[in-house]
Formats: C-alpha cells, structure tokens, sequence
C-alpha cells in the first residue's frame, strides 16, 4: 500500500501582517510549525503502516525552509518527503494549490489513499482536500474522526459532519482528510530524526510536472484573492458561577441590574 | 482609581493575600504605582505611620515572599513598561525594563525589538506569569542554569526605591558586589522600579531531547557518564538537563486534558521510571554532534533511542517546555485540591542542591526516607548540580507535618555536606516557617547588614528571610 500525505507549514503564532498589494500572509521572520491538523493526517498513515505495513511519502508545498515539515515527518516514520518548490507555485488559493498538489503527487506514481488534515490553522478554508479529491477524480471524506478497519482494498471510518456521526465503508483509492482528534500525534524520534538527516529530499519544481504551463500555478492560477487577514478577536474569559433556585435568580436579578437593562422594559 | 492611591482591604482583593506557595496573609491596604514617582509617593506615606511594605509582582512565588503579614502591599504589576534598550559592541545588548513586566511580556518585546538581531534573557524560570522584579528578587534561573549559570550576572543595574523615598542606582560597573546583594535579597532592602538586562545574542537552533529509562540503575549510570564526559561540540552545548520521575510524569498526565499547551502530547509508555530532558543550543552541526554523543551514551545505558523524543525550534520546544513547567503546575494543583480540606496546607517542595553528592545515592537516599514516611511525592529538577525539588504531596495536615520534619532533616543534612539549602526559590515566609536555621550565621550577618545599612527602619517585606 502507498500512502501520500499533505502536510503544511504554517506560522506557529497568528500575529502575522498581510503584504496589502498580494493578500498574502508575510511569512518571513515568523516562527513555523507542522499545521496540527496535518500531523493527525502523517500520524494516521504511521498507524496504517504499522497495521498493515505500507510506504509513506509526505507533500508539503512552500518555499526552501519548508523542508523542515519533512524532516520532522521523517523523524515520525515518513519514508519519502517530496518539497513542492518553484516560483511559480506562490500566492495559491485553494483551486491553484490543490492542482498543484494533484499534479504534484501524480508525478511521483499512483497512491491507494492520500490523507490530509482537515484544515490549516492560517488558511483555515477546509476546502483544499475536498478540491484534491475533485482534480485526482477520487472519492473524499472529510471529518475523518475514526479508522475502525483498513485492507489492501477498501478502508472503515467514522466521519462527524455537523449533526451526524457516519460509519462508512470507502474503496480505495481515496482521500480522507482527518479530524485533529483521529489519533495523538506521536514525537517525533531521536533516532529517526538523526537518521532522517541523511535521507533524500526530493524538489519537485514546475519542471517536473505534466503540466507545464506556469499560468496555471500560484497567483496566477487562482481564481480567489485575499481581501484582509486578521486575527480573530480574542473572547474575555468569564466567571462561571454555579447557584440554585432562589439563589440565582438573586445573582441573576443584581447582575441584570447593573447591566441597567431591566429598566424601561416592563410592558 | 490613582495610582498612587493607598486602597483599604477589600473583598476583591483577597487574591493578594496568598502567592503560589498557597501561603496566605492579611494586609491593611495595597496599592498598585504604575511609575516610580508613584512608589516613591506610596513609600513617604508608609514611611510616615511605619508602616511596613510588602512588594508583590506575579505572586509566582513558591515560598510566600510576596505574602503580606500585615502593613501594605505594593503591587508592582502595572509597572510594565520596557524603557530603553541598546545593542553593545561585543554582541550583547542592554534592555531597561520596568520592575512588573512579566517573562512572557519581556520575551515578546525581545523578539519585537530584536527582530535582525534576535536576543535571549538567559533566566527563564518555566511559570512566564513572573515579573523581572521578583526573578530578581529571588535570582531565579530556571532549566538553561546548566549553560548559563547564576542569573545574577544577567542584571547589569538597578534602579532600588529605599523605604526613605530615595532612590539607589547600583550599576554592575560601579558597585558589583553590592549590586549580587541586592539581587536575590528577596526585597528586604528596598523595592526595584527598574532594572537593566543583559541579554546574550539568541542561538542559531535549539533542540529538546527527552530520552526514557526503564530502570533507575540506568539513569544512575548515564548521569554519570553525562557528568564525567563533559558532552559538548564546540559551537553548541547542553543547556538544560532535566530530571522527572515516573510519579510526576504520571501526576502531569492526569492533569493533561485541563492544560491546553500539553494535551497533544501522546502518553509517556508505562514502563518509563523517569525522563531526562536535554536542551541543546548552538549551531545545528553542533547541536547534531552532541545529539549523537547523546545517544550513543544512552544507548549504553540501555535507553531505546527509537523512544526517545526529540524536537527542535523555538516554537516546537515549546512542547517540551509546557510538559516541564506543567510539573510544577501539577504540584500547586495537587496543593489547591488538598486545601479545601485543611486551608494549614502549603506546598512542600525542596528547593536544595549538593553538586558534590552522586545523583544517584542522593535520589535513592530522598526515595528511601519518603517510602519510610509513607509519603507520596514527585521528584523533578535540574541534574547538573543535583538540584532537585523533591515536592511532598500530604493528603492531610498530618502528612504535611511529617513532610515538614523531612524537609527539616535534608535541608540540616544537605547544610553539613557543604550544599545550598535555597537555590532559586526564596527562603520568604513558607521556608522560613519549615525550616528556622536554613541561612549560615555569616550569611544572616551579611543579610542583616545590608539591611540595616539601605532600610534602617525596617519596612521593607518583614516577615522574609530574617
């Protein structure tokens, strides 16, 4: 079994500025981590190779010093890294990534399932797996919360969408992209981080894709622009009072009277 | 509400009568100066009723120093501004900062600052939440101590408000032996408005390896060895080396899922009796070299290098440094938990290093006199100078006796062997209370004559150290 998995470089904190002209975020001189989310996708590939045995190859898209996302996958397990690197790749939205990442995964040979996480933690779309699976003409999954069962031909999961949880029974090929919560993530290992060291990186450059045009790649491939990236606005904590009966009303009564918002309201 | 008001005792202020020691106080009144025009005003109306001072920061102590024992409190925590900063020709740098800014405020403006030419603040105690004024207060240091040393060297000056409203500067330059006074004098002298650090260019990488041990023979031999062999490559070192016993790791792991920074962590395999955790900084070909001389001795030792854990990058690292602080996190938990039944109850931790003793009879010997006790405890600290914070977890006042008579009898046995008794935590009020004669007669002299000579009238922080 061959398992390709996307994994994502992504700023460790969200007090990043955007440059105004490109939308884009400017990632120069801020701290980088594995997307989270991601390192749930390697680590359910990890646990498919140690059940049933397979080969994992990890993807990741950015510039030089994205690398380290393989090299720190190579210190989980990964077998195969693959730098998806060239000029004409920057400034992606989601339909210009996941082609990308298609054309990309599709130049190294044919995977049985390709696994992402389920979400970014700066993008946050959610929708380059799903654009993925649509450009490789394979069935997609998201929300993938549990793996019950997996063969040489068909894998068992648990999906969560917004009201249900579905036990689905999917052949292979696919692609699933998981839930953070699918399994914890291990640490990375001394040993095979050591080793990992010495173990190819390979680039895969415009050049090396089927399709050559540059016009369908980054900035200029992409249909959406980035309008403004902003932090969300972080909620105050509140104290949280546990009372009965008369007693809360009471609460309840003095702290609506200093709201001021009871007066003028009879009817 | 002015800042330099003198606000009575309230209701909503019974949070600055207990510190992280769960050592509790009472107080006539607090205020909260938000510049050094302020605490000198506070001061001259204190000075005229004599009315003692008690100077708070974070309240991250661990042994009750910022707990009031009546008189006033000065609450420094909105004393956060960073004043000035200056790159020197030998690649340090210089940064004034306002004695209240915390670890993690500092940290941040660091970064913002130094953003072409990033810097570090050696003293890094784990708890970010405390200020500069009180790391200097107890010359706190945290897990680099290995590499850095004692944090006193990281204060080049001090701006020191005396309890006459006067105010003291005491350069490095100038005055260097009454300036390592003053620092870790627990604030009986006089209060610091500002103080200036001296920060050390950031290293190229870092890297937090955590190796695991099935028995604690093994550990005992690759402490050894560690000791012995002096590991290091010439463009990197080891800067943190770390011990956490097999009960602490457990007690952190069943707080995990309330400690956001940690949950991911994947569960330490039950058959680990203890995790050492190395901090390496320097250039990434050392980093390696050292790595490598890592494994290969801990691979003698018969510790699994498939096992071990290992990260590398400041953000990354942060991980580990979670799991570590979350230590003691989990210990001051324990002791919030237990004190809804008996409020007598304060943390018990030993703060006592002997460099000359062998790890490994030192730990056997707390080990052995805890399992005697029928005490439970967690063990966890700083390897190189064998100094561990053995912290007892009584489930009630009477176990929490017991544990202060232990307590008593190592810091007596660690005195006669020629180690320190207090290294970074503070003698305050809790340790005091445990433990009477922790201080050497010369050292109280010393103590006593500083203190005489900068607050004649006694008002600072009574109750600490003396």
């Amino acid at each position: 079994m061959k398992i390709a998995v996307c994994m994502k470089q992504v700023p460790a904190y969200s007090d990043g500025n955007m440059d105004e002209k490109t939308g884009l975020i400017i990632r120069a001189g801020l701290q980088s981590v594995v997307n989270v989310y991601d390192l749930s996708a390697l680590e359910t590939a990890l646990q498919i190779k140690e059940k049933i045995g397979a080969l994992v190859a990890v993807f990741t898209m950015g510039p030089m010093n994205a690398g380290q996302v393989i090299l720190e996958a190579y210190a989980c397990g990964a077998d195969e890294g693959f730098l998806i690197n060239d000029k004409a790749f920057g400034g992606a939205d989601v339909l210009s990534t996941s082609y990308t990442l298609m054309q990309a995964i599709n130049s190294t040979g044919t995977y049985d399932l390709i696994l992402c996480g389920k979400q970014t933690t700066d993008g946050d779309t959610a929708q380059v797996s799903g654009a993925l699976a649509k450009w490789m003409d394979i069935p997609h999954i998201t929300g993938v919360a549990e793996l019950l069962d997996i063969d040489n031909t068909k894998i068992t999961i648990k999906s969560i969408s917004e009201e249900k949880a579905i036990i689905e029974v999917i052949e292979l090929p696919c692609l699933l992209a998981v839930e953070r919560t699918i399994f914890t993530p291990r640490m990375p290992s001394l040993k095979l981080k050591m080793a990992g060291k010495k173990k190819t990186l390979s680039i895969i450059s415009l050049a090396h894709l089927q399709d050559k045009g540059a016009c369908h790649y980054g900035l200029s491939g992409s249909a959406t622009r980035v309008k403004k990236i902003f932090p969300p606005v972080r909620t105050k904590m509140q104290p949280v009072v546990s009372m009965e009966g008369k007693e809360a009303a009471k609460y309840l009564k003095q702290i609506l009277e200093q709201l001021d918002c009871t007066q003028k309201q009879e009817v | 509400m002015s800042s330099r008001e003198i606000l009575p005792m309230e209701e909503k202020y019974q949070e600055y009568l207990i510190d992280e020691s769960k050592y509790s106080g009472y107080a006539d009144s607090i205020s909260f100066p938000k510049s050094e025009e302020d605490m000198i005003d506070i001061v001259m109306q204190m000075n005229q009723k004599n009315t003692g001072i008690t100077i708070q920061g974070g309240k991250t102590g661990i042994v009750g120093g910022a707990v009031p024992k009546g008189g006033h409190i000065m609450n420094l925590s909105r004393m956060n501004a960073c004043k000035d900063t200056r790159i020197l020709e030998d690649g340090t740098a210089l940064m004034t900062v306002e004695a209240g800014i915390s670890l993690m405020d500092l940290n941040k403006e660091i970064i913002r600052i130094f953003k072409n030419n990033p810097m570090l603040w050696p003293p890094q105690p784990t708890e970010e939440s405390a200020t500069v004024g009180g790391i200097a207060s107890t010359c706190a240091r945290g897990i680099n101590v290995f590499l850095y040393g004692d944090s006193r060297q990281y204060f080049d000056s001090v701006r020191l408000v005396l309890s006459d409203g006067t105010v003291r500067v005491i350069r490095r330059t100038d005055e260097r032996a009454l300036l390592d006074r003053v620092l870790g004098a627990e604030g009986i002298v006089g209060a610091f408005s500002e103080l200036t650090l001296r920060l050390l260019p950031k290293p190229e990488s870092i890297w937090g390896i955590s190796f695991f041990f099935e028995s604690k023979e093994d550990v005992g031999i690759f402490i050894e060895i560690i000791n012995k062999k002096k590991v290091r490559a010439e463009d990197a070192d080891i800067a943190a080396m770390e011990y956490l016993d097999k009960e602490t790791i457990k007690l952190i792991e069943s707080r995990k899922s309330v400690m956001t920074k940690i949950k991911e962590i994947p569960d330490v395999e039950p058959q680990f009796v203890c995790m050492i955790y190395f901090e390496l900084q320097g250039r990434e070909e050392g980093i390696e070299s050292i790595a490598e001389q890592l494994m290969e001795i801990a691979m003698d030792c018969n510790c699994d290098p498939d096992k071990a854990w290992a990260l590398s990058g400041e953000a990354e690292i942060e991980k580990m440094k979670a799991f570590r602080h979350a230590a003691a996190e989990s210990v001051n938990l324990f002791i919030e938990e237990v004190r809804h039944n008996d409020k007598r109850i304060t943390k018990l931790g030993t703060d006592m290093a002997i460099s000359e003793s062998d790890f490994k009879t030192l730990l056997a010997g707390y080990e052995d006199d805890l399992k005697t006790a029928a005490l439970n405890s967690c063990v966890f600290g700083h390897i190189g100078e064998n100094h561990l914070h053995v912290n007892i977890l009584p489930k009630d006042f009477v176990q929490y006796q017991k544990g202060m008579e232990l307590i008593k009898a190592w810091g007596k046995s660690v005195k006669e062997k020629g180690g320190k008794v207090v290294c970074e935590h503070g003698i305050g009020k809790l340790k005091k209370e445990i433990q009477a004669d922790i201080l050497s007669d010369e050292e109280i002299s010393d103590l006593s004559e500083i203190k005489t000579e900068l607050d004649a009238k006694k008002m600072w922080n009574r109750g600490n150290v003396l």
